[in-house]
Order: structure tokens, then sequence, then C-alpha cells
């Protein structure tokens, strides 16, 4: 491992936690009958009790994070600009609204952690008007926040209760203004984890800040090929129990967004093994190519309904292949990746325990030949000792 | 008056798109310059944005005869784009046409001005001409 000092790390996913020291990695299946204190202790507690609290470090994506609803008026701009930020701060996006269509969308019936309001640059006024505020009446939410013109930010103000108003992520040249609204929604994040009971009593055993686990990923980034031979640019798929992460360098997309981050991130809310399984299958069915990719791997259809190590591999390789053809073909998917000019694939996860780097190679071949009829190859590397979240948690101690 | 500027397309010549952002704003223009390589959802969204009042389109490698057509149904779906001014220039067609043909052809589309090799200076006299007739009551 990469620790330099005696440390513990700790990752608390959705479905199972890592436990990872100087010397040693263990990896367990979550108890959800358990307090995950009970049941990190229940597995490990001789291991825990022997570090001090500030020798501790722990991140989490369990309870699936905060989602947020995202109006703004053009897709190229407010809302790309909206989304973009909202999935580097590590929060998942129901929907987002073009506002001029405002009264065709339906109202979601989930509780929404945070709405995000946001259109034009400073010198426009007059935006927004009713059909706005009658939408927010029916919509149930814990927190909203206005980013767009400053002009409108008093009107918004007198018409939204509770409203916080943040400066502009567009600036007067169209570019992206990130810092405000990021900084905004981490906070967020990290009071809702703070809040939660379970991650709470986390704090009997760490004196340090728990993180959310897609910010520790998106930091480490740009040292990764410090721990591997990475090529640039390269691509990182987090394939967990609940969901799928892509952390990308942005040279891959051709874009407006112009920001100081050299990473992004993407997030595909019901494409994971364990928790998302039966979304995963009902995705894969969906996908014309899949039964074609079965045949290849030499699986019927009936291995979805299997409970097995190897049924577990396939759908690993199902998620694998599905991620990459929703960032391929599907323009709705807000970006799309010049898979052409990657360089390596990265993968971290749980995923990097049952899967073998041959068998991921097979999936990305089958990719590149059925879907970009390409030769291309990338390098597919695992990051099978989690070296990329130690990386990210190191990153803050030298932050601090 | 604010104006959206860009070359529309996979088009990458980049010197005119240069050009017009100057002399725009000597012109006293406030000029949003999207750039090369510019979808045309893109220009509508930017006019959203700003509360431009003109859209100035470049087309120098000569696409925009396969794509013009589908600018009226596109515009169609942004709902206060009424009043904008829409301008087009460049190479127009691909190979050589005659702008008698050419001219009446992007009005169609729904331009209000078309400038099919015309010289950067000229087109923009007519748009400002054009903007003063709008004007006067
Ligand atoms: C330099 C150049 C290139 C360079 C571009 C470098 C760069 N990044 O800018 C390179 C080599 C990359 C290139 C590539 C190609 N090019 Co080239 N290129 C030229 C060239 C020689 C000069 C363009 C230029 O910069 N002129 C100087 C500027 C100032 O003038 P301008 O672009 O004509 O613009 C003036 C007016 O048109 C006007 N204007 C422009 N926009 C607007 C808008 C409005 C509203 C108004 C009023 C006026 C206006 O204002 C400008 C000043 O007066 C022209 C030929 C020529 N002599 O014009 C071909 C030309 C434009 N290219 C052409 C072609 C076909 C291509 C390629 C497709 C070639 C290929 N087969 O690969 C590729 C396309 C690449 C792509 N994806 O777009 C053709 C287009 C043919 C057509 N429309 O029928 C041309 C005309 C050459 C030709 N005669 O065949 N090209």
């Amino acid at each position: 491992m990469s620790q330099t000092s005696n440390q513990l790390l700790i990752d608390v996913g959705s479905t199972y936690f890592k436990v990872s020291t100087n010397d040693s990695i263990e990896q367990h299946f979550r108890d959800f009958n358990k307090d995950i204190l009970d049941d990190l202790l229940h597995h490990c507690g001789a291991t825990i009790n022997s570090f001090a609290k500030e020798d501790v470090y722990i991140c989490s994506s369990a309870n699936g994070g905060l989602n947020t609803l995202i109006i703004g008026v053009s897709n190229s701009f407010s809302l790309k600009y909206a989304t973009n930020i909202a999935f580097n701060s590590g929060i998942n996006i129901i929907d987002t609204i073009l506002y001029q269509n405002i009264e065709g969308y339906s109202v979601p019936s989930d509780l929404i952690d945070v709405v995000i309001i946001v259109g034009t640059i400073d010198s426009c006024a007059g935006m927004f008007g009713e059909d706005l505020y009658q939408y927010l009446g029916k919509l149930e939410y814990s927190n909203i926040v206005f980013v767009g013109s400053e002009q409108d930010a008093a009107t918004i103000e007198q018409n939204i209760a509770k409203v916080v108003v943040l400066p502009n992520i567009i600036d007067n040249k169209l570019h992206i203004v990130e810092e405000h609204l990021k900084q905004y929604l981490t906070n967020l994040y990290q009071q809702d984890i703070e809040g939660k009971e379970d991650i709470k009593h986390l704090y009997d055993i760490t004196s340090n800040q728990i993180y959310p686990t897609p910010y520790i990923v998106n930091r480490a980034l740009p040292q990764i090929d410090a721990r591997y031979s990475v090529v640039n640019p390269f691509i990182l798929l987090d394939i967990g129990g609940a969901t799928t992460d892509i952390h990308y360098s942005k040279d891959l997309v051709d874009d407006n967004l112009v920001t100081t981050n050299e990473f992004d991130r993407l997030v595909f809310k019901k494409l994971g093994v364990y928790k998302s399984k039966q979304s995963l299958i009902f995705t894969a069915k969906n996908n014309e190519f899949v039964y074609e990719l079965l045949m290849h791997l030499k699986v019927t259809e009936n291995i979805f309904d299997e409970q097995s190590k190897k049924a577990t591999k396939i759908l690993m390789q199902l998620a694998i292949f599905l991620v990459l053809c929703k960032i391929s073909h599907y323009r709705k998917a807000y970006i799309n990746l010049k898979f052409l000019t990657i360089n390596s694939f990265v993968l971290t996860g749980g995923i990097t325990k049952v899967l073998s780097v041959a068998e991921i190679e097979d999936i990305v071949g089958f990719f590149y030949k059925k879907i970009l009829t390409s030769e291309h190859r990338p390098v597919v590397v695992l990051d099978s000792n989690y070296d990329i979240w130690t990386l990210g948690v190191q990153g803050d101690q030298s932050c601090q | 008056m604010k104006v959206v500027t860009g070359v529309v397309g996979n088009d990458i010549h980049v010197v005119a798109n240069r050009l017009i952002d100057l002399s725009l704003r000597a012109r006293g223009f406030e000029v949003f310059n999207l750039g090369v390589n510019t979808y045309l959802e893109e220009f509508f969204d930017a006019v959203v944005e700003t509360g431009a009042e003109i859209l100035l389109i470049s087309s120098l490698n000569g696409e925009a005869e396969g794509w013009g057509r589908e600018v009226k149904a596109l515009k169609a779906q942004y709902k206060n784009l009424d009043d904008l001014i829409m301008m087009i220039g460049g190479n127009l067609v691909v190979g050589s046409g005659k702008a008698e043909d050419i001219v009446p052809r992007y009005k169609k589309y729904g331009f209000d001005l078309v400038c099919h090799q015309v010289d950067l200076n000229t087109g923009l006299d007519t748009l400002e001409a054009f903007i003063q007739e709008r004007n006067t009551p």
C-alpha cells in the first residue's frame, strides 16, 4: 500500500466496506441489520482498536448521498454547467428541467435534497416568473439555491422562501464559474453524512473529517499516473453495488466547458451489481447488443436468474459494457467521450476483486469492435489495492 | 447591442471568426463568441443565456447547405426568439453558386440577412442598416 506512516483507511460503501492498513487490506459485505460501526467492529475490531483516532481516515458513499433537481434555461450552458458542478461535488441528479417548458414536466414524488435554479448572465434580468414559483410550490425539497443572474436574485428571494443566493455560475463570457456552488454542495453533502445516525457513530473511531468517496477519488486522479503505469488520457470506472461512476480527463470531451478542473465525473445511479441489480438487468435487456455479448461470453439469458459467482462476473461485465454504451451513443448522457483517444481504462471498486484483467479486456474489446467498429484497444489497469482512495485521503492530509 | 457569433458545425476555419469578433467590437457591439465547431443548438442556447438581439453565424467549409433546412424547426422549439435578428455569411454552398439562388434559399431557412462570399465590412454595414430600419417606426 502507499501509506507512509501507519494509518487505517476505511471506505464504507452501499454494499461492502474496505479496511486497509499499511500491510493488509480487507473487504467485507455489509450486514444491513447492523449499525455500520457495529458491523465494522464485528469484522475488524482488533485492527480498529489498535489505531489511535487521529490515524483513522474514513470516507463513505453509503446511503446513496444527496440528490438534486436542476432548473435551467438552456441545455448547453446553465443546465450543463450546473450538472457538471453537481456531479463533481458527488451529488446525484434526479432530473434537469428546461425552464421554458417547465409546465410540461411532471413533479418528482421523491423528496429533493437540493433544488438548483440557474440561468442567464448577470447583464440579463427578468428570466424567471410565476410558472417557476408554481412548480416549486408542488415540489418537496429540503434546500434550494439560486446561481443565476445577480439582477434576478432580489425577485427570487422575494418569491422563494429560504432560498440561498450564490454568485452566478455563468460569467460574462459564458464560461463556467464552479467554486461557490461546488463548495455549497460539498458542504451540504458533508452535513448530510454527518447527520446520518449511522455515520455519526463512526466519529467514535476517528477524529478526522469523514468525506464522500467520489470526492476523494476525484482528488486522487491527477496523481494516478504516479502510482500506476497509466497512459494518459484515461477513464476510471468505479463499479459498485448501487452505482457506477466514471471519472474522465477533460481532454476526452470536445466541449465549451472551460474549467480549472482536470477531471470530471458522471454517475449512473441504477447500474450497480447488488443493490441495483434489477435495473441493471432491465437496462441490459433493452440493449440490442446484449444478446450478442452474452453469446460471446458463452452464457444465456438464464444467467440473470442465477445466484452464482459466475453470474456476478457476467453482471459486472455487462455493467462495464452498458456504461460504455451510455457515454458513446446517447447525446442525452450530456457528454460523449472520445473513445478512440483513450489510452487506459482504470477500474476500481469491488469489481477488481471479481474480474481479471483478461475478462475486462474481453468486454472492452467487444465494445470497441461492435459499437465503434474499431481495432483500438486501450490498456486495462486494475486498482486492486485501492491505491486510488489511499492517494485521495492522503491528498487531504497534505492540504491540511 | 448583444451579438452571439461563431462558426457552425464541424468547421474549423477560424480566421474570419477572429476578424468578425474584432470588427463587431469596434462597431460597439457586445460580442459573445462561441468560436469554431459550434452546434446550431449552442447558438440558440447562447442567445437565451445572454439575451442577445443578434445571431451572426459563419460557415466557411460549405456544410451549411446540409443543415440549413433544420434551422426553422430548431428555432421553433425556443419560446422567446421571435425578434432575434438572424444573419449568416461565409461560403454558403459547396463549390460555386450564384447569390441570386443562394440568398432566397437561406431566407426561406429563416435567416434575415444572407451574405454569401460578401466582404465582412459590407456585411456589417448591411446589418447596421437593417437594425436602423427595424428601429424606425
Ligand atoms: C486556411 C484554409 C484552411 C485551413 C484553416 C485553418 C484555420 N484553422 O483557420 C485548413 C487547412 C485547416 C483548411 C481545412 C479545410 N478547408 Co479550407 N480553406 C482555407 C482558405 C485557404 C483560407 C480561409 C481563410 O482563413 N481566409 C481568410 C478569411 C479572413 O477569409 P474568409 O474565411 O473567406 O472569410 C471572409 C468572408 O467569407 C467573410 N465572412 C465569413 N463569415 C462571415 C459571416 C458574415 C455574416 C459575413 C457578413 C461575412 C463573413 O468575412 C471574411 C473577411 O472578409 C480557404 C480558401 C480561401 N482562399 O478562402 C479554404 C476553404 C475555405 N477551405 C475549403 C475546404 C473544402 C476545406 C476542407 C474541407 C478541406 C479538406 N478537404 O479537408 C477542410 C475543412 C476542415 C474543417 N473541418 O472545417 C474550401 C471551402 C469550399 C466550399 N465552401 O465550397 C475553401 C473555400 C477552399 C476552396 N476553394 O475549395 N482550410
